[in-house]
């Protein structure tokens, strides 16, 4: 373990002393975790696994086997900006490490409370925070110094600020309400670092990406039956020119997806453990699904060249699952062990 | 480790030991100032052992260590002072029940007793009953149960005893106990508070328990008024109030709070036949939580469940060797939280135990049980025991029983998920005891073997949220063996008290061993006294536990194993006839142990403890 931590060390030593000139030379690597997949698990207790892009090699814990720590209670999200990655943390903290060595780089640990995803627009770092969870008044989005790593500023917004997503210094909030409910996307304008609107979208949205079109699509899942107050899921798209909605195709009752990714044109959600897809110009949602995936509990998804990856968090105990589907055949590539509570997958 | 533990076990096996019969202290309790007869009377051949009340009030220790250093229960403490909850015999902390005077005291909540709420003070013995008893206990009572019971002597006296300590980590504890008695009227009554920071530094590493400061406050009180020569009437009260900060992780600081409160009254009328011995109960207990995410603000979250009961039972001798005991028992149970609405839940029992002795050799027990309880339907449980004694120093024991535990209400009513279809879980288990005695030696060995189907567990279902179902089937099986060794030579008497668990409790699905379930558990206590000072060595071995299902090793699957060792220095700085003074220190892992009994929640550092006590 020692040795590898020293082999890295050198390693980064080499990447510092490496000097301009040698740019006709093939790059040396820049740390172990350089070109592959992550996935991270919320816990407890919460870690971070790397698989290589090659599928040959996987290691768990990576953020513990290189600084011989643990990353806390509960692992939320993590966020990738230059070479650095940022690990959040719901019990208040974010930890900033090299994103290719995972080395610990500094902690932003005051000024957060509950925070949950962060983005990165105008050289600055924007957190979604949830303030105490029962107070639907104190939620916020932090901006980040990323030179320092102290919170500048609070932005108040809406209930339950949720994920985060920056497009052309503009960010996008979704806001899934935290412990209840909530139905609206916030617009910051990250020069001036205030809230410019708000668009009203189907109950609970959560997931966020901009597919091929320029639009802004968010997933609502609705309010589940169960509270005895049912509403509609929806997939929306939002101008971004405008900040209006152009398009909600909604979903059945009994129908509350929770999970959206894209690739190569096609808006991937699920229902339960069944995968579905939609093209961008579909005017409906479809309840036929391509496939269901292996995973007991899916609980993450996200695609990259032809591959679909899902993360299973089973029973909540057990050390969660990564599989990895072919984009076409959708047949099973290859799965791997992963986090317990397996949450969010990134390509490093 | 366990090489040298049977080495120095040997040792002192073969070392000469003087003649001095063990009594059980509870043995020789009265029916009269006994709440629960049951206990000594119709468990013949079940292992049952007692601390009694000079280990419970000469060294202060939460409950959770009491039993941790003194018997074969594991604890999975969550931080020290935090949530504790037990395992007994490898089963769960629901499966193991509480018992307050013969009443089961298991939260309805939650099914289970955290034994950081259980404030030990003025009680005269606490035993451990090995084994299910569900027919005689209710619910939960399958891997076994542990009594608290109060006595009220009506022999005249006045005694008072004052205790003040203070320790590390900011560490204050004051105890009041007073009992009175005449030939008519007895009383006893117990107050105690404790205090702490409990900010006690994470070994290894720059950080501390940050959010961990409790404090607690306990009334115990009972009333005993003799009406006539037949008729007693006697009235327990406890109340517990605690708040505690509930601590992180090593990784991530918390601001979590949590309150509880809990109020047990019960009165109890016993009436004396000449071939008869009736006792009508009533009680009312109250648990009530409030669970703070952030001490820093108003919001919480709560439950509350207010119990009634009813319950009448006698004691007719059938025959000369026959003996005969109906129990007739209502409880009702009204619940309120933020998870629920007012869910409320009654329930009949009906029980009858038989106990047959034809000669003093044999004792056998059959025990039935049948409850009618609104929501669910309950199995019919039956126990049966036997003792044998072989000879005067060998004796055997056997029991085997069917228990269960009923669905709680966070089970059957939580929103969203709660399933009202649940069943209770059922259990079938056997034991078999041999207690060696010898001299001033005694040795108990026990074999069990329990299989639980049925068991509920929350799974996250496909709508989203979680739900319990009955699901799980597991079997345990194992030893426990347990020495006492006592001597004395002139002024000087040493004491020697081991226990020894092997368990496997495995999933019947998977063959796996159960999370957070030891396989090897020991602990050894050492007790020296000459003249007017004792000291004492506790020692204690558990073995690494599995925090996933997948049964693998390393910090991220499982928790290490340890070994702690606490030292005690007692000195008695003056004593009259009518008044004592003692001082004494105590050093909690003296070795400064860096360990973990739950993954990434640190235990304190060595620290101390110093207490002055005044009797008079």
């Amino acid at each position: 373990m020692k040795k590898i931590i020293l082999s890295m060390f050198a390693m980064s030593l080499l990447i510092v002393s490496c000097s301009s000139d040698d740019d006709a030379t093939p790059s040396e690597p820049l740390g172990a975790y350089e070109d592959g997949i992550i996935v991270s698990g919320e816990g407890g207790p919460s870690s971070i696994t790397f698989i290589s892009e090659d599928l040959m090699t996987s290691e768990n814990q990576i953020y513990f086997n290189v600084n011989n720590e643990a990353t806390g209670v509960y692992l939320q999200s993590l966020g990738f900006n230059d070479d650095k990655a940022y690990i959040v943390v719901d019990a208040g903290t974010i930890t900033v490490v090299n994103r290719y060595t995972f080395e610990k780089l500094g902690t932003i640990s005051t000024g957060l409370t509950a925070p949950r995803y962060i983005a990165f627009a105008n050289g600055k770092g924007y957190v979604t925070n949830w303030g105490d969870p029962y107070d639907e008044a104190d939620d916020f989005v932090a901006v980040v110094d990323l030179t320092a790593n102290t919170v500048i500023s609070t932005i108040p917004v809406g209930n339950g600020p949720e994920q985060i997503l920056a497009e052309d210094n503009v960010v996008y909030v979704s806001h899934k309400g935290a412990f209840s409910t909530n139905n609206i996307v916030s617009v910051i304008n990250t020069s001036s670092d205030v809230l410019t609107t708000t668009i009203t979208v189907n109950d609970n949205p959560d997931e966020m990406l901009v597919d091929d079109n320029g639009d802004l699509v968010v997933l609502s899942s609705g309010k589940p039956a169960w509270t005895g107050d049912e509403t509609k899921a929806a997939i929306t798209k939002i101008d971004m020119d405008t900040n209006t909605v152009s398009t909600t195709l909604e979903f059945s009752d009994g129908e509350h997806p929770e999970l959206m990714m894209y690739l190569n044109g096609n808006l991937y959600y699920n229902l339960g453990s069944a995968v579905l897809s939609i093209t961008d110009d579909a005017t409906a949602v479809t309840s036929t699904p391509l496939f269901t995936t292996a995973a007991t509990t899916l609980y993450g998804m996200a695609a990259k060249d032809d591959r679909l990856y899902f993360v299973d968090a089973v029973d909540y105990t057990s050390a969660g699952q990564l599989f990895i589907y072919d984009d076409t055949s959708y047949s099973l590539i290859n799965s791997f062990n992963a986090p317990v509570v397996a949450s969010k997958i990134y390509f490093n | 480790m366990i090489r040298i533990l049977l080495v120095f076990l040997i040792v002192f096996f073969s070392s000469h030991i003087m003649a001095q019969v063990a009594l059980d202290s509870i043995q020789r309790l009265d029916e009269v100032v006994l709440s629960d007869v049951k206990l000594t009377r119709y468990a013949k051949g079940y292992k049952v052992t007692v601390l009694n009340d000079s280990l419970l009030n000469n060294n202060r220790v939460s409950f959770t260590d009491l039993l941790r250093f003194n018997t074969n229960i594991y604890f999975k403490e969550n931080g020290y002072g935090m949530v504790s909850s037990p395992s007994f015999r490898g089963t769960n902390a629901s499966q193991t029940a509480v018992i307050w005077n013969g009443i089961s005291i298991n939260s309805q909540l939650t099914g289970q007793t955290d034994f950081n709420t259980i404030n030990t003070t003025n009680f005269n013995s606490i035993a451990i009953r090995s084994g299910g008893g569900s027919v005689q206990y209710g619910s939960g009572a399958i891997g076994g149960s542990i009594h608290l019971n109060n006595t009220l002597s009506f022999k005249q006296h006045f005694d008072n005893t004052a205790t003040l300590s203070y320790g590390s980590y900011e560490t204050k504890n004051i105890s009041y106990l007073s009992s009175y008695s005449n030939e008519k009227f007895s009383v006893n009554v117990g107050l105690d508070y404790i205090d702490s920071e409990n900010d006690y530094k994470y070994l290894n590493t720059d950080q501390s328990n940050e959010n961990g400061a409790f404090q607690n406050g306990s009334i115990n009180a009972n009333l005993g008024y003799v009406l006539s020569n037949k008729d007693v009437l006697k009235l327990y009260h406890q109340t517990f109030i605690g708040e505690r900060e509930f601590s992180g992780t090593v990784s991530s600081p918390s601001l979590a709070k949590y309150e509880d409160q809990n109020f047990r009254t019960m009165l109890e009328w016993s009436r004396f036949g000449t071939k008869s011995y009736s006792k009508l109960k009533v009680a009312h207990l109250q648990e009530h939580f409030k669970y703070f995410g952030n001490q820093n603000s108003d919001n919480f979250t709560f439950g509350k469940v207010n119990t009634y009961l009813i319950n009448y039972t006698a004691d007719i001798d059938l025959l000369k060797d026959l003996k005969l005991k109906p129990i007739v028992s209502y409880n009702y149970y009204e619940g309120s939280g933020s998870s629920f609405n007012n869910p409320n839940r009654k329930e009949f029992s009906t029980t009858a135990l038989l106990l047959y002795n034809p000669n003093e050799k044999w004792h056998y027990g059959l025990n039935l049980r049948q409850d009618v309880t609104s929501g669910f339907n309950s199995p019919l449980l039956f126990s049966f025991d036997v003792a044998y004694e072989v000879s005067n120093s060998y004796k055997l024991k056997l029991n085997g029983s069917k228990n269960y535990r009923v669905p709680t209400f966070n089970d059957l009513y939580w929103q969203p998920g709660g399933n009202l279809d649940l069943v209770p879980e059922t259990s079938y288990q056997i034991d078999l005891g041999q207690e060696i005695t010898y001299k001033s030696v005694s040795f108990n060995l026990n074999a069990f073997y329990i299989k639980t189907s049925d068991l509920i567990q929350w799974k996250p279902n496909t709508t989203g949220f979680w739900s319990p179902e009955n699901i799980a089937k597991t079997q345990n099986y194992g030893v426990e063996a347990s020495l006492d060794v006592s001597k004395k030579i002139k002024a000087h008497q040493f004491s020697l008290q081991g226990n020894y668990a092997y368990t496997v409790s495995e999933d019947l699905e998977t063959n796996a061993q159960l999370i957070y379930v030891p396989y090897h558990k020991a602990n050894i206590n050492l007790a020296y006294a000459y003249k007017r000072m004792s000291l004492f060595f506790q020692h204690l071995f558990t073995g690494e536990v599995y925090t996933t299902p997948e049964n693998l090793s390393g910090i991220f699957y499982s928790v290490e194993a340890y070994q702690l060792t606490n030292f005690g220095l007692n000195y008695q700085l003056f004593k009259t006839n009518s008044q004592q003074i003692d001082i004494s220190l105590k050093v909690n892992n003296l070795f400064n142990t860096v360990y973990e009994n739950v993954a990434f929640r640190p235990m304190p550092d060595r620290n101390f403890n110093f207490q002055i006590q005044y009797k008079f």
